[in-house]
């Protein structure tokens, strides 16, 4: 249980970057599993892939459903991009805790699309197979593999354009 | 082998994570040592996949886990809610009231006799509790009215005392005093209007005086008499 909460938890946070909606998300995934728990099928890659590939689904509904917010406050925030990296700081100590660099990619994270956000955070920070990330997001491996690459170029173009560079 | 830019960006997830074969790989490098355009690229990505690699895992808020609990299979205790309920009970409220009740409870038994040095069940029989209790009732009462009947003995006499002092005349009457030297046929001027028994003496040996110069055989027993 807490293994999976933990698990869930941080892919909801790298997905939104915001520890309040991470919390109620993956509340809601584990009801969502609870309630469609008959459903599950050993063949469908096992308990775990099964909860991710739930946790994806309502991280996809919740930005379609915050998309509307979200360009209202992209129209209100005139400051340039290189500034956007103070804008997107959250709460001190979650900056604290990152760290620099850290807090740098997770704000670059947010501002991907959210198939290459997606794609990126099950490969690279939760080091799934190239299957599994298949099964997740039910698209063929070439899909999941031109996603990865096209998500790393694109976080790090985000990030130069925030000034960060490789030393 | 030729390499292009374009195979570049698009294998370089391969290269990175070591899928490239040893014909790739090299055309893949050498093409990148020459390249103004791909060097940057491919040093950007790679640090960025450092620093993603580098995000540390983030701990879930500890009150999420039980939250999900009641959400999913109703109210559940865990490890987790009991230490927080007995970090509340460190709670000033609650320690003052514990206290409290602790402290009624050992006077009550201290009370009642419990023996706190040699503790016994049947100290705590409500039969022993009661005789003991009913016999520090008895004794206290008796105390207290002798304690009262003690303050009003004293209270009696202290008023007693106060009225003396405001009458002198009373005080003449209940407080002895040394009588002056008397002297027959000499009054002492002090309270001239009250009789003296001294005074009622000299008038009876006036008398008998008196009576032994009339009676001249009389006067010797008389005289022996009057003194002894």
């Amino acid at each position: 249980m807490r293994r999976h909460t933990r698990r869930i938890f941080n892919i909801c946070y790298r997905f939104t970057g915001n520890r309040t909606e991470a919390e109620d998300l993956t509340q809601d995934v584990f009801l969502r599993v609870y309630r469609t728990l008959a459903s599950y099928r050993s063949a469908y890659g096992g308990f775990a892939t099964w909860m991710t590939s739930v946790t994806r689904n309502l991280l996809i509904d919740h930005y379609r459903r915050t998309k509307r917010d979200r360009v209202t406050d992209s129209l209100d925030d005139a400051m340039p991009v290189v500034e956007n990296k103070e804008s997107v700081a959250r709460r001190p100590d979650e900056q604290a805790l990152l760290g620099e660099l850290s807090g740098q990619v997770q704000s670059a994270l947010t501002r991907l699309s959210p198939e290459l956000r997606e794609a990126v955070i099950l490969r690279d920070l939760q080091q799934l197979e190239y299957i599994e990330i298949q099964r997740v997001l039910e698209v063929p491996e070439g899909t999941v593999k031109s996603r990865i690459n096209r998500g790393r170029i694109e976080l790090a173009r985000i990030l130069q354009q925030m000034g960060v560079r490789p030393a | 082998m030729t390499w292009t830019c374009e195979q570049t960006e698009a294998r370089l997830s391969d290269y990175l994570d070591g899928l490239l074969d040893a014909a790739e790989w090299s055309a893949f490098n050498q093409h990148v040592n020459t390249c103004a355009t791909c060097t940057p690229l491919v040093a950007s990505v790679a640090h960025t996949l450092g620093g993603l690699y580098a995000l540390e895992q983030i701990e879930p808020p500890p009150q999420l886990e039980p939250a999900i609990l009641r959400a999913t299979v109703g109210v559940v205790r865990t490890k987790r809610d009991f230490w927080a309920w007995l970090r509340s009970l460190q709670s000033p409220r609650f320690v003052y009231s514990a206290v409290s009740v602790a402290a009624t409870i050992v006077l009550l038994l201290t009370a009642t006799g419990f023996n706190w040095r040699k503790p016994k069940l049947a100290d705590l029989a409500p039969a022993t509790v009661y005789h003991r209790a009913n016999g520090y009732v008895h004794v206290a009462y008796a105390r207290s009215t002798k304690f009262v009947s003690d303050l009003r003995v004293v209270y009696e006499i202290q008023s007693r005392m106060n009225e003396a002092d405001q009458n002198p005349a009373m005080r003449e009457e209940t407080i002895p005093q040394s009588s002056p030297k008397k002297e027959p046929g000499r009054t002492d001027n002090t309270n001239p209007s009250t009789p003296k028994q001294q005074n009622r003496a000299n008038d009876a040996s006036k008398r008998l005086e008196v009576l032994a110069c009339e009676f001249p055989i009389l006067s010797g027993s008389l005289v022996d008499r009057r003194v002894p």
